[in-house]
């Protein structure tokens, strides 16, 4: 486990342990009962966090998974599996999995709203079913029966608590993992997560099935604490109103979630105690999301947010370099050279971006693509990393023909593209990120790449590094990952006169020390004149001249194509 | 065979009810980009004022036209709402704060008209239309299906055929733009959100009494309405009415069948999962991701 997890989890931990040590001294039974369901609901909150929070995906049939569990739980108690409660609930939890996953998959490449659609249908479908077939022991009044060790309702108060410290816990540690990271890097923009290798519909099935099992669990958990239950337990509305609270206190959170859990269990309390209405709490839950959207924070954000203004974290300073420790190559030279581009043609309906354009990169060099806006560089770019539909021509790397992969196969092959604007997700810090990029690289050679292009220091979070920073960022990951061939978007747009020549400097270094071939898109021709090796010129879509960059740079035609100045009339003048 | 027909015929009035709720979701999608789950909520709170009209005494016409007003001006705060904070959202968002609203609309609806208590809807067009193969055609169903199919081309010409109609798909499609060009971008949206309030208002009033009179359960009928948008891919009006009717239909069907009836709940689901498995078979990278 890392150091930063470790923290975080023993954080929890002893906060977990702290309020549960606090409330069985100072609180009644009646408190205790009610406290119990602030934690089963955190749990389900929890839950939702991991899809909607973390994954970026509107859920709103939560309720219905958790009732999956609570079903199966009260099932196997009616049936007298052996195992008692812990084993039931953790079945029950298993049982909603696959239920999650067939929810999840009909919005596999298409957007939230569709997921929201879905998940809306099957919570009203669910709650059909449920009415018909009704909970087991439901008319008999069995009662789900609790472990013989936690049963009173301190006992069961702690069973709760440590459910959901282990969960709380496991999340934290996965929040860390890569998955963790694709998670958010999904949400933040799908396309720039297939461009590093992440698997789109991988990460968010997982985060379905994991967000299904806990919510299966969390209502495992309300079986047990409530020991009969009704379909209502698990309605639409229950559903509705967890969504609007993990959106207003932010459930991805710990202390999100169990501001939620406060909110939901102990609001209607409060009504009760000052005359009003109970269900005014759905009121508030409403207004609360609402106003987390437009201002695009939620209760747990705006709280750390207010944290660090209290309490500024030392920013680290940036590692020293070390070139020794530097990412060694990992590509196998071979006589093919790393990408061959052949007849390349790509329409946008009567407009032709592209016209049969060839470009060769031959291993461990640097190719400059250069020509005025609209010339087609980027789409050539979208084309080769398989980010457009249809294409005519091919495109091979290393010898391997790419035509007809996705994205993200492109990427895991060796091909690595950085964009215009940056999409790094800003929940990352800038090690998260380039672990993920990367597909892992050592510690020391993290430092080593980070100081080597005068990256800030790998705890810093990317929501504190600016715009022109994160594009270093965005070049970084791709280094680490050490592709075959780099496909690199106008990188020193943004940056300064100095910073730029040092960049370009640095690109011209990326063949032999990191062994990866770049095709190098830039604007800047002092970069191109410095980093490559050859230079593609591009206008309307094909290529007008190819060749070594003094050379090519000069040319009459190109000059014509870049600046609109007619070589000869100049001459003439 | 009759009995199905039968059946078939009942899930009509519902179907046209599902039709032109599905056909105000593809419009307000079309043109101010929300994905609204709020709909049926909206057509509930004017349903409601007008029941609550017609208990109070007042004659069941002007008690009709007072609830299409109320529906109306629910709509109209909505939309103040998604215009004024939330007009440069991203479709998502825009689609958590509706089913955040909803909530809200829904604990709101049901203390003011008594949780579960029954309120007697009348009905709008009592009695039988025509007998079709010896099975009663309701005047209910006929009134549903006339308006969906009117409402489906007025929508389709309007938004086709008019100059205000062009300027409204340039709002929904680049809302920046359309305003530097001087088109009166809030006011447009507001009256989109005003006249689809009024129509699944009528669309609501007119199959109540079918339905349990309960304020959530009516507002949840915004499920088989973004089914049917979902069937016109949120774009087509026309696959959005017929998608409606089936849905409507496909209920009656199931509610015929004892084996089946209790589920008919779910058929929208079922739609709705079947329909973006279809859909997504070719789904490709877009600029949103």
């Amino acid at each position: 486990m890392k150091h930063a997890s470790f923290g975080s989890s023993l954080a929890i931990v002893l906060s977990v342990a702290a309020i549960g040590g606090l409330s069985l001294t100072l609180l009644s039974s009646y408190w205790i009962f009610l406290l119990t369901a602030v934690f089963v609901v955190g749990i389900a909150l929890q839950s939702l966090g991991i899809v909607a929070g973390r994954t970026g995906m509107i859920s709103l049939c939560q309720m219905s998974f958790a009732g999956v569990g609570a079903w199966t739980t009260g099932y196997l108690n009616v049936a007298g599996f052996p195992g008692g409660l812990p084993v039931w609930i953790l079945i029950g939890g298993l049982a909603a999995v696959p239920v999650g996953v067939a929810i999840g998959l009909p919005a596999l490449r298409l957007r939230g709203i569709n997921l929201a659609i879905v998940t809306l249908g099957f919570a009203a479908a669910f709650d059909t079913v449920l009415a018909t077939i009704t909970f087991p022991g439901q008319t008999s009044f069995n009662q789900v029966a609790r472990p013989a060790l936690f049963d009173s309702d301190e006992g069961y108060f702690l069973f709760v608590l440590v459910v959901y410290a282990v969960i709380a816990v496991a999340l934290e540690v996965v929040s860390r993992t890569r998955l963790g990271a694709a998670w958010l890097a999904v949400r933040h923009s799908e396309r720039a997560a297939a461009a590093v290798g992440v698997s789109v519909p991988g990460a968010k099935l997982s985060a379905f099935a994991i967000s299904a099992f806990i919510a299966g669990i969390s209502g495992g958990l309300l079986a047990g604490y409530l020991g009969t239950l009704v379909s209502d337990n698990f309605s639409m509305m229950q559903s509705l109103a967890l969504f609007a609270v993990a959106t207003m206190t932010g459930a991805h959170y710990v202390h999100g979630s169990i501001a939620g859990g406060v909110l939901i269990a102990l609001f209607p309390e409060l009504m009760r105690r000052l005359n009003l209405p109970q269900d005014l709490g759905a009121v508030v839950f409403a207004l609360g999301a609402v106003q987390a959207l437009s201002t695009g924070e939620s209760m747990a954000e705006a709280l750390m947010r207010l944290f660090r203004r209290l309490f500024p974290r030392a920013v680290e300073a940036p590692p020293l370099l070390d070139e020794a420790s530097l990412p060694k190559p990992a590509v196998a030279e071979t006589s093919a050279s790393a990408l061959d581009v052949s007849s390349l043609t790509v329409r946008y309906g009567s407009v032709i971006a592209l016209d049969k354009v060839d470009i060769t990169i031959p291993q461990r060099t640097v190719v400059g693509l250069v020509g005025p806006n609209g010339a087609g560089k980027s789409t050539l770019v979208d084309a080769v990393a398989g980010f457009l539909p249809t294409y005519e021509g091919s495109a091979r790397l290393a010898g391997a023909p790419l035509d007809g992969l996705s994205p993200r196969r492109r990427a895991r092959r060796g091909l690595r593209r950085t964009w215009q604007t940056t999409r790094i997700a800003p929940e990352l810090d800038v090690g998260q990120y380039v672990q993920l990029a990367s597909g892992g690289v050592s510690a020391h050679e993290l430092d080593a790449l980070l100081a080597w292009l005068e990256c800030p220091a790998a705890s810093t979070p990317i929501a504190f590094v600016d715009a022109g920073t994160r594009r270093l960022l965005d070049i970084a990951g791709a280094i680490a990952a050490r592709p075959q061939v780099l496909l690199l978007d106008e990188p020193a747009a943004g940056q300064s006169y100095a910073e730029a020549v040092k960049l370009g400097q640095r690109i011209a270094e990326i063949p032999s020390l990191f062994g990866s071939a770049v095709l190098l898109i830039e604007h800047d021709m002092d970069i191109v004149r410095q980093a490559c090796s050859t230079v593609t010129v591009l206008d309307f879509g094909r290529v007008i001249a190819s060749g070594p960059p003094q050379e090519v740079l000069d040319l009459p035609a190109v000059r014509k194509a870049y600046m609109g100045v007619d070589g000869e009339a100049e001459a003439a003048a | 065979m009759d009995g199905l027909l039968t059946a078939a015929t009942a899930g009509l009035s519902a179907g046209g009810a599902y039709a032109i709720l599905g056909v105000c979701a593809v419009f307000t999608y079309r043109l101010v980009a929300v994905v609204n789950f709020t709909g049926a909520a909206i057509g509930a709170t004017g349903a409601f004022a007008m029941v609550a009209l017609i208990e109070a005494g007042m004659a069941q016409f002007p008690a009709i036209v007072l609830g299409v007003l109320a529906g109306t001006l629910t709509a109209t705060a909505i939309g103040v709402v998604m215009t004024r904070w939330f007009s440069g959202a991203t479709a998502s968002t825009k689609a958590a704060v509706t089913a955040a609203l909803l909530v809200g609309m829904i604990a709101v609806g049901l203390r003011l008209t008594g949780g579960q208590d029954a309120h007697l809807f009348p009905a709008v067009a009592p009695g039988s239309a025509f007998r079709f193969a010896g099975v009663e055609v309701t005047n209910a169903g006929v009134l549903t299906v006339i308006l969906a199919v009117v409402f489906t081309f007025a929508a389709e010409t309007f938004l086709a055929r008019t100059r205000t109609g062009l300027r409204l798909r340039a709002l929904s499609e680049r809302p920046m733009a359309a305003e530097l060009m001087g088109i009166p971008v809030r006011r447009l949206a507001i009256t989109v959100w005003m006249l689809t309030g009024a129509m699944t208002t009528v669309a609501l009033i007119i199959i109540a009494p079918q339905r349990s009179p309960n304020f959530a359960s009516m507002s949840l009928l915004v499920v088989p309405a973004l089914a049917a948008a979902l069937i016109g891919a949120f774009s087509s009006f026309r696959a959005a009415l017929l998608g409606g009717l089936l849905i409507g239909i496909v209920e009656g069907l199931a509610s015929g069948i004892d084996r089946f009836s209790q589920y008919r709940g779910a058929v929208p689901f079922i739609v709705i999962l079947a329909v973006l498995l279809w859909s997504q078979r070719g789904a490709r990278w877009d600029e949103a991701r």
